[in-house]
């Protein structure tokens, strides 16, 4: 196929020579100094302020101690496992009824006209503002924390849903019909997989604010997950225990969005590629 | 000579049509005014006519994506009343699934239709290799050149065994060079599957390469037809072959189509 | 004439469902509360609310403050935190994107934090500041000042390499280019970061005063919680979704007068 290999466009990588100002400009050597400094900063003006903020080798030896000692009968993990189960039953309720609910508003206008304007007058209600009600209703256990994830990850998860669908190119839906396909058809073979990557997107939204939700819910009361870790922390202060909680908030929460982002390169293997410069 | 390739019989037949076309729900445009054309059995016929004189969208009434508002179109002597997969339409904008591979967009056709999967396996794999893309039945379409992912969109259009192609402004988005040899690529696999062909264009080189009729448009709304021309050259053509030329110099004096 | 004005109606079913749906809902929530389905230590009626609000106006108890004041104190709180966030995350993201020296040395430790829902801060925050403003402006700070980063660097990134091209055929300096070529063409991304961060500030301030605060709308909201007062608790959730949608529409405002007074 001597006539479509022209058609395809070569990409060449270019070598220069390594001097020690394109060193100094290496992306990896300053990430490097980036962290060493960091690192150096924190770990100085720790011991300046002695009570306030604990020195990086005690966040992480405190790390390790809470990994074997219970605290409130949970290890870390146990910790960490009680506010990642909340998420993930808060989170898959909302997504199962958020993206149908989102694609059947997006296909069909009467479901539209009722359910939008209802939609419009909950959206800017901040999902924390949810939490007291919550307590309420549901008293501090476990409910009222997922009715919090619930109703944070919705708004994300239905937007998305649905302007994933009204922002298909509505030509695919004319090579549908001119195929021979129906209406059936053209929602199974064009809407759904065209929706898939603004699904993801809002499913990575709504993962952010679900961790945002099950923390505040777990601040307010709560016997076990990381949010009762820090918020213990600062009820014994015991500063090292508090930035241990967030340093592990921080890794399993960028653990997450990591697996949806590999689960959305499994589903939607043709996006590969096409946002990663 | 040209009763041999096409036998005569008429195949598509556009009475009189004027579309009205209502946009944003609150401006009327008048966008076809009173157009006949008679396309017979096998012919290769290009509408040839500048932006915004209406050509794409009297495709898109053959094609039955959109209804005329006065007249009708007759395919066969029967009226269109819809899309179908007795005409296979291309894209100027490809309108390749994203999210299917070069073989799941060829073979979408067959499988609306409820054909077997291994037969409509066969199929693609026919038309994906008379296209020329061989080697790529796994690839997803942004990894595929312009003139390669056109080349998918007709191979779609094909593998549904349409008796007429639609093609509307294919090659528009391509470079020269691409278009040039795209324009080749579609005079052989024409001869190589004898169809009905309506293509839009507004290319006169292009317009006069293939066609066997050519009807020229005016270019302001409302389009109406302007001169028809016969294109009698011999197959395959030359761009500077002197009848070609002359072809040209006459269509561009006659229409407002600069080049 | 090709063109002509006409007028097409929308269906009067698909117009009124709209409103009969919001009907709906507020005559069922007043009906489940009046018919007492649902207990009045739980939900309170829209009608219960209205009348609070009215109150509240003047009347101090039984949290201590008018609800002008609480609106004042988080407006107040959000706006610092909102503009210490610009201020900061703009710049900061802008020369993330152009300069490779400032990237290296920054990206790393924005990425560090970067993941730490401002939520989590507050232990540490009230441990540093106590229950004071200023550990409420850090949070809001602290999550508002992600998107103006993120979307100033994509901003810059999204420079056509062309234009940068032709400015060093003439000669222009690294500086220069950022500051006539980089700067201008990141604009509109970074207009659209104040939203975003705009929106993100609110909901922070909510979590900052959930928990450590004597005056301002959420905390009008844990006082009501822990008085088991519905009507308050509703109230304060209604009026931080209005002020919301009021700032959002004033800064929408004068985003379009700058974006417009940039274009001319």
């Amino acid at each position: 196929m001597v006539d479509i290999a022209n058609e395809i466009q070569q990409q060449v990588r270019e070598r220069k020579p390594l001097t020690p100002a394109a060193m100094l400009k290496n992306r990896w050597f300053l990430y490097g100094v980036s962290l060493m400094f960091f690192f150096v900063v924190w770990d100085s003006s720790a011991r300046m302020f002695a009570s306030g903020l604990p020195r990086p080798h005690e966040v992480v030896l405190q790390l390790w101690r809470m990994l074997f000692d219970p605290l409130a009968g949970k290890s870390l993990l146990g910790h960490v496992w009680a506010s990642t189960q909340r998420i993930l039953i808060g989170f898959t309720i909302a997504t199962l009824v958020a993206v149908p609910l989102g694609l059947m508003m997006a296909l069909n206008r009467y479901v539209n006209a009722i359910v939008k304007p209802l939609f419009d007058l909950l959206k800017p209600m901040p999902p924390l503002a949810w939490i007291s009600i919550a307590i309420l209703w549901f008293g501090i256990g476990e409910t009222s924390k997922v009715f919090i994830i619930i109703i944070g990850t919705f708004v994300p998860c239905l937007l998305d849903a649905y302007n994933g669908v009204r922002l298909v190119e509505p030509e695919l839906y004319d090579v549908v019909r001119m195929l021979g396909g129906n209406r059936r058809d053209e929602i199974v073979q064009v809407c759904f997989p065209a929706a898939f990557p603004a699904i993801f997107a809002g499913l990575q939204i709504a993962l952010s604010i679900a961790w945002s939700c099950v923390l505040a819910a777990e601040l307010v009361s709560a016997r076990s997950g990381l949010g009762f870790i820090i918020i213990l922390g600062m009820n014994l202060s015991r500063p090292a225990m508090i930035v241990g909680g967030m340093v592990v908030i921080a890794l399993v929460s960028w653990g997450m969005s990591q697996l949806v982002s590999v689960l959305e390169r499994f589903v939607c293997p043709w996006k590969r590629e096409i946002d990663s410069p | 000579m040209k009763d041999e390739t096409h036998p005569g019989q008429t195949k598509i037949v556009c009475e009189d049509i004027t579309k009205i076309f209502i946009q944003k729900g609150k401006q009327r445009v008048h966008v076809l005014d009173h157009i006949s054309l008679d396309v017979k059995e096998n012919e290769f016929v290009v509408i040839l006519g500048p932006g915004q004189s209406g050509k794409s969208t009297l495709l898109r009434i053959i094609a039955g994506l959109e209804t005329p508002t006065e007249g009708r179109v007759l395919l066969d002597g029967r009226e269109v009343e819809g899309p179908g997969p007795d005409r296979g339409l291309v894209f100027q904008g490809y309108m390749l699934f994203a999210w299917k591979t070069v073989m799941g967009n060829v073979e979408m056709g067959p499988k609306l239709r409820g054909v077997p999967k291994n037969e409509r396996r066969e199929i693609a794999a026919h038309y994906i290799h008379l296209v020329g893309l061989d080697g790529f039945e796994n690839h997803y379409p942004h990894q595929l050149s312009g003139g390669m992912k056109q080349r998918v969109g007709i191979a779609r259009a094909y593998a549904n065994n349409p008796q007429v192609m639609l093609l509307d402004e294919p090659f528009g988005q391509l470079d020269a060079q691409t278009r040039y040899f795209m324009e080749k690529e579609t005079a052989r696999i024409w001869e190589t599957e004898k169809r009905t062909i309506l293509f839009v264009t507004n290319n006169i080189d292009e317009a006069i390469y293939l066609a066997d009729r050519i009807v020229t448009m005016v270019g302001k709304l409302p389009g109406r037809m302007d001169v028809v021309y016969n294109v009698d050259l011999p197959r395959p053509r030359e761009h500077t072959d002197m009848a070609f030329l002359k072809l040209r110099h006459e269509i561009t004096e006659a229409s407002e189509l600069t080049l | 004439m090709a063109y002509e004005q006409v007028k097409v109606k929308t269906p009067l079913i698909l117009r009124l469902l709209p409103v009969l749906s919001v009907l709906a809902f507020f005559g069922a929530w007043q009906m489940v509360v009046d018919r007492e389905i649902v207990p009045s230590t739980m939900l309170a009626s829209p009608i219960q609310i209205f009348q609070l609000f009215l109150v509240k106006w003047t009347e101090v108890n039984p949290d201590g403050a008018l609800l002008s004041q609480h609106i004042w104190t988080s407006v107040q709180e959000a706006f610092a935190g909102y503009l210490l966030a610009l201020l900061v995350g703009i710049p900061l993201g802008l020369a993330m994107g152009w300069f490779v020296v400032v990237e290296g040395l920054g990206r790393p430790i924005f990425e560090m934090i970067r993941p730490i829902p401002p939520v989590a801060w507050i232990p540490l925050v009230i441990f540093w500041f106590g229950i004071g403003i200023s550990g409420k402006i850090f949070i809001i700070w602290i999550g508002g000042i992600v998107p103006c980063v993120i979307n100033s660097y994509e901003g810059v990134r999204m420079t056509n390499p062309t234009l940068v091209q032709m400015a060093r055929t003439y000669g222009a300096t690294d500086w220069q280019i950022f500051k006539q070529i980089c700067i201008p063409s990141a604009l509109p991304m970074v207009f659209g970061a104040l939203q975003i961060a705009l929106a993100l500030c609110w909901t922070n301030l909510v979590a900052a005063e959930l928990l450590a605060a004597d005056r301002g709308l959420g905390f009008l909201i844990t006082m009501g919680r822990k008085l088991a007062l519905p009507d308050m608790v509703l109230l304060g959730m209604i009026m931080i979704g209005l002020t919301g949608v009021v700032i959002g529409i004033i800064i929408n405002y004068f985003e379009k007068k700058l974006l417009a007074g940039i274009r001319r």
